[in-house]
């Protein structure tokens, strides 16, 4: 009789803690689109034919959720590279950089080696690693920045991004890699064994690289001795560092691993959507994934497991925001608006 | 005009941009804020600064909503950050989209894209008697009001943080708020009054870039300069009369880049236009050991 009660009262604290958790979220949504359908209203135009195009665009029809998945990619990657640094309290905000040079480098090896005629296997390979050195590299800079000399990461990741748009458009636009006769800056094609064979429809090899990635950050994070030490890192610098985990490594390591990830993200966009480095390519619905890298990770609060899910739902309404731009001539800003309303209530609202 | 000082007045102008921005982070930090999301507040300062100064043909308008959407984001900024108690660099980044993402959206809606960029009425250039005629010094005085206001805007931050009781006790906020609640300062309020002006400030610095530097209003307009006038103030070690220099300094690498980039083909211009981020970077190298911060710098203040 005790028992079953207890039983019951268990049962009930569990809902209750599920419930706890959630509330945050579910209230910060509720309010967020709130408060941007006041905004929308006050712009003009229908506030329910704009949510209803944002929110559900992705499941009305098979193009629609494809289009959702192809987002999805790269966001899921950009999200990493703000959520692995955030994990020890570092903010890297060069997602966007990171992502560049991942792809430009994967562009530029890729065109190298197209007279060598590899196998698609080992090409692949090769360009995801150049891919995830790239990244790495770039992110290490403002690392070692930070770890050695004391420069904030802030401003040496977004310096990078600016250093990397550039270049990007150095290279798209100067002589052995520039397609020739088009009018926006971009390469030649990637040799044909490069390209990342398509699983279903539009849907690439990509996502199975994407799924790989979620597990092996979620096995570096829990089973590894790295990721416990980044674990500690986070909770307590001071503690960890007494008892001998070198705070400098940590922070240059987890850079690096976020780098990777924005890097990886922009070598699959290379090999498995535009086939060549495009100018502009790592643009969505006129903001580049690495901002919302950003804001995706606060989202779910450099959460790793959240990292897809919160990466997934942007997704629904960045596809949902363009459609909403065709359709209702919304501009796509609005979703901009929501979402760092979004991060900023979830945010206030765990507190 | 000869062709350097035309050059120099350039620069000159540019470097309000800077200085103004730089200001009032330095002003924010001073007591403790460090307000990250400049860029944010000057894209949306410029959007709606320019918005407003077409939609009225005034200037002053312009300028005028350009400081008020700056304080409208410090005030976010600081409640957030005092009441809630959520980490400044979360605020300041999320402000930093949210800015992105208002400036935009604002144009679109109220001004909608055009055949023919409109133009905002610019800001009055006044040439100052004698002193705009000796040569070199005149590129200093033979600027618009808003340059003049920068100046006005250094010293007197000079001025009060190193010559009157408020700013001993604003810097005593910075270098330890717990102190300075103890003998009787209002730390709160002083933070307030600190992040709005100091946002104002780069409000102000916001719709510069469009009602004198451009005229027009295009995306992303502020390109990056927002993160610069932080590196500015750090490089300044949050001195007001340092972040004039630093600010020049950048002004003097942007606008000659930009030049050498029209004028040559010598060099990859992609690599000039680079080039004021990467001396950022190595500037901030150079003077790593030199640099100081407010102690409190970042860090929320509670009295428990």
């Amino acid at each position: 009789m005790t028992k079953s009660t207890e039983d019951i009262k268990q049962k009930r604290t569990l809902w209750q803690k599920i419930i706890d958790q959630l509330k945050p979220y579910l209230l910060a949504l509720f309010i967020a689109f709130f408060i941007s359908g006041i905004i929308i209203g006050l712009l003009g135009y229908n506030i329910f034919n704009a949510y209803q195009t944002m929110l559900f665009t992705t499941f009305y029809s098979r193009r629609g959720f494809i289009e959702t998945l192809i987002k999805f990619i790269p966001l899921t990657f950009a999200t990493y590279a703000f959520a692995v640094p955030f994990k020890i309290k570092f903010f890297n905000i060069g997602g966007l950089g990171q992502m560049l040079f991942g792809a430009t480098m994967t562009a530029i090896v890729g065109i190298a080696l197209a007279k060598y005629n590899l196998s698609s296997l080992i090409l692949i390979f090769v360009l995801i690693l150049v891919a995830l050195f790239a990244g790495a590299f770039l992110a290490l800079i403002a690392g070692a920045l930070k770890a050695y000399y004391n420069i904030n990461p802030i401003i040496s990741t977004i310096m990078l991004n600016f250093i990397a748009l550039y270049f990007v458009n150095f290279i798209a636009t100067t002589a052995p890699w520039k397609e020739p006769f088009s009018g926006h800056p971009m390469t030649k094609k990637i040799p044909e064994a490069a390209i990342l064979p398509k699983l279903f429809n539009q849907i690439h090899f990509g996502i199975i690289i994407v799924i790989i990635s979620i597990f092996v950050i979620y096995f570096l994070m829990n089973k590894t001795v790295l990721g416990y030490e980044i674990k500690a890192t986070g909770l307590n610098p001071t503690a960890s560092s007494v008892y001998g985990i070198k705070m400098k490594n940590t922070l240059m390591v987890t850079f690096m691993l976020g780098g990777a990830m924005a890097g990886l993200g922009g070598g699959i966009e290379v090999m498995g959507v535009h086939l060549r480095l495009i100018e502009g390519f790592a643009l969505t619905s006129g903001a580049q994934y690495g901002i919302f890298g950003v804001l995706t990770a606060l989202l779910c609060q450099g959460n790793l497991l959240g990292v897809p899910v919160s990466a997934f739902f942007i997704s629904i309404l960045l596809v949902g925001a363009d459609a909403m731009q065709r359709t209702l001539q919304v501009p796509v800003e609005v979703v901009f608006l929501t979402q760092a309303i979004i991060v900023l209530l979830i945010v206030i609202f765990r507190e | 005009m000869d062709l350097f000082t035309k050059v120099l007045t350039q620069i000159v102008s540019y470097t309000s941009i800077y200085t103004l921005a730089s200001l009032g982070i330095i002003i924010g930090g001073r007591t403790g804020v460090f307000n990250i999301s400049g860029e944010g507040i000057m894209l949306a300062s410029a959007s709606a600064g320019f918005i407003a100064a077409y939609q009225t043909g005034s200037w002053v308008m312009g300028f005028f909503i350009g400081a008020l959407v700056g304080a409208i984001f410090g005030f976010i900024l600081i409640y957030i950050h005092q009441s809630l108690k959520i980490n400044q660099f979360i605020l300041g980044i999320t402000l930093i989209i949210l800015g992105t993402g208002l400036s935009d959206l604002l144009y679109k809606s109220l001004i909608g894209i055009q055949l023919f960029a409109p133009e905002a009425p610019r800001v009055p250039v006044i040439k100052l008697p004698i002193i705009s005629k000796i040569p070199i010094i005149s590129a200093f005085f033979n600027q618009d009001v808003i340059v003049y206001f920068t100046y006005f805007a250094v010293i007197i931050t000079y001025y009060i943080f190193y010559h009157t009781r408020i700013g001993l006790e604003t810097r005593a906020i910075g270098e330890d708020p717990l102190a300075a609640d103890v003998v009787g300062i209002n730390v709160k309020l002083r933070r307030y009054i600190a992040t709005i002006i100091g946002s104002m400030l780069i409000g102000l610095a916001g719709a510069y870039l469009t009602l004198a530097v451009t005229g027009t209003y295009t995306t992303n307009i502020s390109n990056g300069r927002g993160f610069m006038a932080i590196a500015i103030a750090i490089f300044a070690s949050w001195r007001p009369e340092r972040a004039f220099l630093g600010a020049l300094i950048f002004a003097a690498i942007e606008v000659i880049s930009f030049q050498q980039q029209l004028g040559s083909s010598l060099f990859p211009y992609q690599f000039l236009l680079m080039l004021p981020f990467i001396s950022v970077l190595i500037i901030m190298w150079l003077f790593r050991k030199k640099v100081e911060f407010p102690a409190s710098l970042g860090k929320e203040y509670t009295r428990e």
